[in-house]
């Protein structure tokens, strides 16, 4: 059986050896090189721009502006997902330290280079603002024209009667959390080469989302869908932000201007500070809670700083910006109010665990400061309160699967919760922390696949699922040869290619594993059934008579009539046989009141650690850490561990260290040396990872289910050793010391 | 444009390439620093002067009155060598501390010198260690003890055409023990926020000489002798080390970085230095298996 099995990820050598051809491999006769032309300033008017004398300088082929685009047969200037609100390079305006202004394209990168200093931009600079909070105030500077106030987008979710609710609670509890903008910090940079060939344009790109590419792309230079062609090289890391649109329509209209040549553009490292951000989110957080323990409602009222453009944050306020902020609780009031802000700094978008991280870090730090003010146990709290199955969300949706407890009392065992514990005296202490989290995945999305079976017996899955290093690829040919019977060898993965697979909406989400693996499953369905259809009269049988064993067709109770996939094939005369299979899930949130279908189903994470406090210091050190994720059925257990521990690795680095700091809207620390992520020697001394399965459990995605509770635990691990709560992130050090000094 | 790359075998032709080209030309030990700040367009020399084949720039020795380093001399050598952790570990624990394992195995100890960076390690211990830099250049050789070599963040005595060509460590006195503390706020790879280097010469439990040196919270690494003498001809107690502690905050003006306020780092070396006092007075710091690696 292919499924349950630790087979390795099948680039996993070539990656670490350095042959993996990624994007910036890729060499075309005639390649050109671009580099972007970016604003220095948080909020100008652009006065003049003159590209005079940087097109004098040897080798500059052309210069993109935002005059190009009044040219007839000229691309839309204008694009976004929701609100097209983001020019490809700025007209007039410019709102972020960082924005395009224009991009040139040269023979060389030296070139490009000395053009990009040599461009004259006049600027006049105006008031700008960066706290989301701040920029609601009747006072703000506006970002943009046609949004007075900065929020573009107010969504609601109105569940039961609050009032009611409060009154009911013999205790309520506010507190308002924080979290800064972060960087991906994908090794991989963004890139994207871009070439025009008889009216048709193609593009290779270090991208997620190929389909969403691909559609903009054709809305905005006004082609049919087909006349463009997205191909993904492997990635070398996403983490949500290579989804969705980024450097590609500046690329396409780059390529789109010297004509037939194709034009790479590779960001530095610099520049991925400045292309996408995590929000800078601030969540206040109400709740009601008798005196038991029960919670009786909640009210949340999160700013989510989406930056100066609006991008993927109003799909996101729909859905993920309501319900993963609340907690996975039964709770029978509840309202949720979120603002999609704009501030005059780098968009923000989709960052693993999108949203919920946010969400965790304040409901799940929340939750302890009201079991603390209750003299309640952290866990018994979250007992009394969490969603078991049958129970209704806040979206009014029931929720079948619910293993949140499973979770967190494999978690906190792992830390021996139930055990008499020793903080310790002196200038160590130590405690313990816990933390749950539920996720939501995407509601209307698609996903389709084709599998091909070739008459030499290799089955090819045409896929537009991205290999980003995670191993999808990996576990979704697995998923194809358990379904099909076919050995794990023979099965080949094709795609990302627009031109060559079918449909899916994106690699994001945590939504690979489970979509794409049912409609490989649905594929596999259909090709089995046209091989019984085939196998019939080469074996005088009805097709109902006939199973699939292994490799071949064969007459039930009859094994001794049988025949190989092969020749059934050879024998029609086809080259190759092909299924289709397509998976889909509905659903969505009322907009006035947020009630719905959330989620097909739900992500759902716990972690538990143990922390020692330095309190001279207030230097952490994670002593043990315990991730555990309800997984429903595992197709590869070693990959699955490694997606979990990478969570609470890459949540280590969002509690501890990491934050792109603004100065007055400047990136300070815009370099892997300035902004620091977690290294080898920052894991905790001890990691263990549970995957809780079912039997008849159903496929879950693992990429993001562990990561939003690690911020959370680890604060709640502090205030049990020390008593210090901090609802800013990230830890720091001087955070907890100040906090414990008084300073 | 990129930079030509010129290889001398030896010292004076490196000194030559260097005076020939002036302004123009920049020295390449490890590259560590100088590949970054050629990344990010800071510097654009024309010419680069590998020093990797100047053999002069090599090796350690080992001799009565003390150690001599080359230049080139790779942080993760002096780590792991043997003779550096038995003799000088504050040394050896400094450079073992330097970012990441890929790091160290190219840094050199003269390029980390040059280069100045006020967040860095090994010149906290070689102030402790009262190390004298050799210089050669177009006027000849000549001695910089540490303590006059940095004259503020990434800026040093040398002068034009001036290299480093070796670091001379005097060995400690009889009954030293010493230890250098790092401490950080961010990721294990970070620069430090504070750093401490502590040698003190112990007898029959009374201290003879103690020398401090705190950097990376402020400009350049110091010492404060004034109150490294408050603990001369005493035991190491409790309290001449909260003295020394104290007077090392009170006296070091520190810096605000995106490692930790002005403030933060007065209250981190007092700990620290108290914290390095405490260790050499047990004495019982000493390397694990794992060390370095």
């Amino acid at each position: 059986m292919a499924i349950g099995r630790s087979v390795p990820m099948r680039d996993a050598e070539a990656r670490v050896r350095g042959t993996v051809a990624y994007l910036a491999d890729l060499r075309l006769p005639g390649m050109l090189t671009a580099k972007v032309v970016r604003s220095p300033f948080p909020h100008a008017r652009i006065r003049r721009l003159d590209p005079r004398p940087a097109l004098r300088i040897p080798g500059v082929v052309a210069i993109l502006t935002a005059e190009d685009f009044n040219r007839p047969g000229a691309p839309r200037l204008f694009y976004g997902v929701d609100r097209k609100d983001q020019p490809v390079v700025a007209r007039d305006r410019v709102r972020y330290v960082g924005e395009p202004v224009a991009a040139i394209v040269a023979e060389t990168a030296e070139a490009a280079e000395e053009a990009a200093q040599a461009i004259e931009v006049e600027y006049e600079e105006l008031p700008a603002v960066f706290d989301p909070l701040a920029a609601t105030k009747p006072e703000a500077p506006q970002v943009h024209e046609d949004c007075p106030g900065n929020v573009f987008l107010h969504t609601r979710l109105r569940h039961g009667d609050l009032e009611a609710g409060f009154a009911a609670a013999d205790l309520i509890v506010e507190e308002t959390y924080t979290t800064p903008p972060a960087c991906h910090v994908a090794l991989e940079p963004h890139g994207v080469i871009a070439q025009w060939a008889d009216g048709r344009l193609t593009v290779w790109s270090a991208t997620q989302a190929p389909f969403v590419v691909q559609e903009t792309l054709a809305e905005l230079f006004g082609l049919p869908r087909e006349a463009v062609r997205v191909i993904v090289p492997p990635l070398g890391g996403g983490y949500g932000g290579k989804g969705y649109v980024r450097l590609e329509p500046l690329a396409a209209a780059l390529a789109w201007k010297v004509g037939g040549r194709p034009v790479r553009l590779i960001l530095e490292r610099s520049e991925e500070f400045v292309t996408l951000t995590r929000h800078a989110a601030c969540i206040r957080i109400r709740t009601g809670v008798r005196r038991d323990g029960t919670l009786t409602a909640r009210q949340v009222e999160v700013y989510w700083g989406a930056g100066a453009y609006a991008d993927i944050t109003p799909r996101l306020l729909r859905g993920a910006g309501l319900v993963r902020v609340v907690g996975p609780y039964r709770i029978p009031a509840v309202h949720v109010d979120a603002y999609g802000v704009y501030t005059n700094l780098p968009p923000a978008g989709p960052f693993r665990g999108t949203m919920s991280f946010e969400g965790a870090w304040a409901y799940e730090s929340h939750m302890d400061t009201i079991a603390h003010e209750l003299g309640m146990d952290p866990l018994e709290l979250r007992r009394r309160n969490l969603l078991r199955p049958g129970d209704r969300f806040c979206t009014g949706e029931v929720i079948e699967e619910a293993f949140f407890l499973e979770c967190l009392e494999a978690a906190v065992r792992c830390v021996g919760w139930d055990q008499p514990y020793e903080k310790g005296e002196g200038g160590r202490r130590r405690g313990r922390g816990l933390a749950v989290m539920m996720k939501s995945t995407l509601p209307r999305s698609r996903s389709e696949c084709r599998l091909v079976l070739w008459a030499d017996g290799v089955l090819e899955l045409h896929t537009g699922t991205v290999e980003m290093g995670q191993g999808a690829h990996t576990a979704l040919a697995q998923i194809a040869a358990a379904e099909t019977g076919i050995p794990l060898e023979r099965v080949q993965v094709i795609g990302p290619d627009t031109d060559r697979v079918p449909y899916d909406a994106t690699t994001s989400a945590s939504r690979s594993t489970s979509m794409m693996g049912t409609a490989i499953r649905e594929a596999a369905l259909r090709l089995k059934e046209e091989m019984r259809r085939r196998a019939a009269p080469l074996l005088e049988a009805d097709p109902e008579e006939l199973i699939l064993q292994g490799t071949g067709v064969m007459v039930r109770g009859r094994p001794e009539v049988w025949i190989a996939w092969e020749d059934v094939l050879r024998r029609h005369g086809l080259e190759a046989l092909e299924a289709h299979g397509v998976f889909e899930t509905q659903g969505g949130l009322d907009p006035e009141t947020g009630q719905g279908i959330a989620s097909p189903h739900w992500h759902q994470g716990a972690g538990a650690c143990e922390v020692e406090v330095d309190i001279e210091t207030g230097k952490v050190r994670i002593l043990r850490y315990c991730a555990a994720a309800y997984a429903g059925r595992v197709i590869n257990p070693a990959l699955a561990t490694l997606q979990n521990e990478g969570n609470v690795v890459f949540g280590l680095g969002q509690a501890l260290m990491e934050q792109i700091l603004f100065d007055q809207g400047q990136p300070v620390n815009a370099n892997m040396s300035d902004y620091q992520i977690p290294s080898l020697r920052d894991l905790p001394e001890v990691l263990e990872s549970v995957l809780l399965e079912s039997p008849e459990g159903s496929i879950h995605g693992l990429g993001e289910m562990t990561l939003p509770p690690v911020a959370p635990a680890i604060a709640n691990a502090i205030f049990d050793a020390v008593g210090v709560r901090i609802r800013d992130l990230p830890i720091t050090p001087e955070k907890i010391w100040r906090a414990l000094h008084g300073e | 444009m990129r930079p030509e790359v010129l290889h001398p075998a030896t010292l004076s032709d490196a000194l030559a390439a260097l005076a020939a080209y002036g302004e123009e030309a920049r020295p390449l030990a490890g590259g560590t620093a100088l590949v970054l700040l050629l990344h990010h367009r800071l510097i654009a020399p024309r010419v680069l002067v590998c020093l990797e084949e100047v053999r002069e720039l090599r090796g350690l020795q080992f001799a009565e009155e003390g150690i001599q380093i080359g230049a080139m001399v790779r942080l993760q050598e002096l780590a792991r060598s043997p003779q550096i952790r038995e003799r000088l570990p504050a040394l050896a624990l400094a450079c073992q501390e330097v970012g990441n394992i890929r790091i160290r195995n190219q840094a050199t100890l003269g390029g980390n010198l040059a280069e100045a960076d006020y967040a860095s390690d090994p010149p906290i211990a070689l102030m402790a260690l009262e190390a004298i830099l050799e210089v050669h250049g177009p006027n000849g050789p000549r001695e910089i003890p540490i303590a006059e070599f940095f004259r503020g963040p990434y800026t040093t005595a040398l002068e034009p055409g001036e290299l480093i060509t070796a670091v001379r460590i005097p060995l400690p006195p009889p009954g030293s023990r010493m230890t250098y503390l790092k401490f950080r706020t961010r990721s294990a790879e970070d620069r430090p926020c504070v750093g401490v280097a502590a040698v003190v010469a112990f007898e029959d439990g009374i201290c003879r000489e103690l020398r401090i040196a705190v950097g990376a919270a402020c400009e350049t690494p110091q010492r404060r002798p004034e109150v490294e003498r408050l603990a001369v001809g005493r035991p190491l107690t409790e309290a001449v080390i909260q003295a020394i502690a104290q007077g090392y905050a009170d006296q070091i003006e520190t810096l605000n970085d995106l490692r930790g306020s002005a403030a933060y780092r007065k209250r981190m070396i007092e700990v620290h230095v108290r914290r390095a006092l405490e260790e050499v007075r047990d004495g019982h710091r000493s390397f694990g298996a794992d060390a370095g690696c």
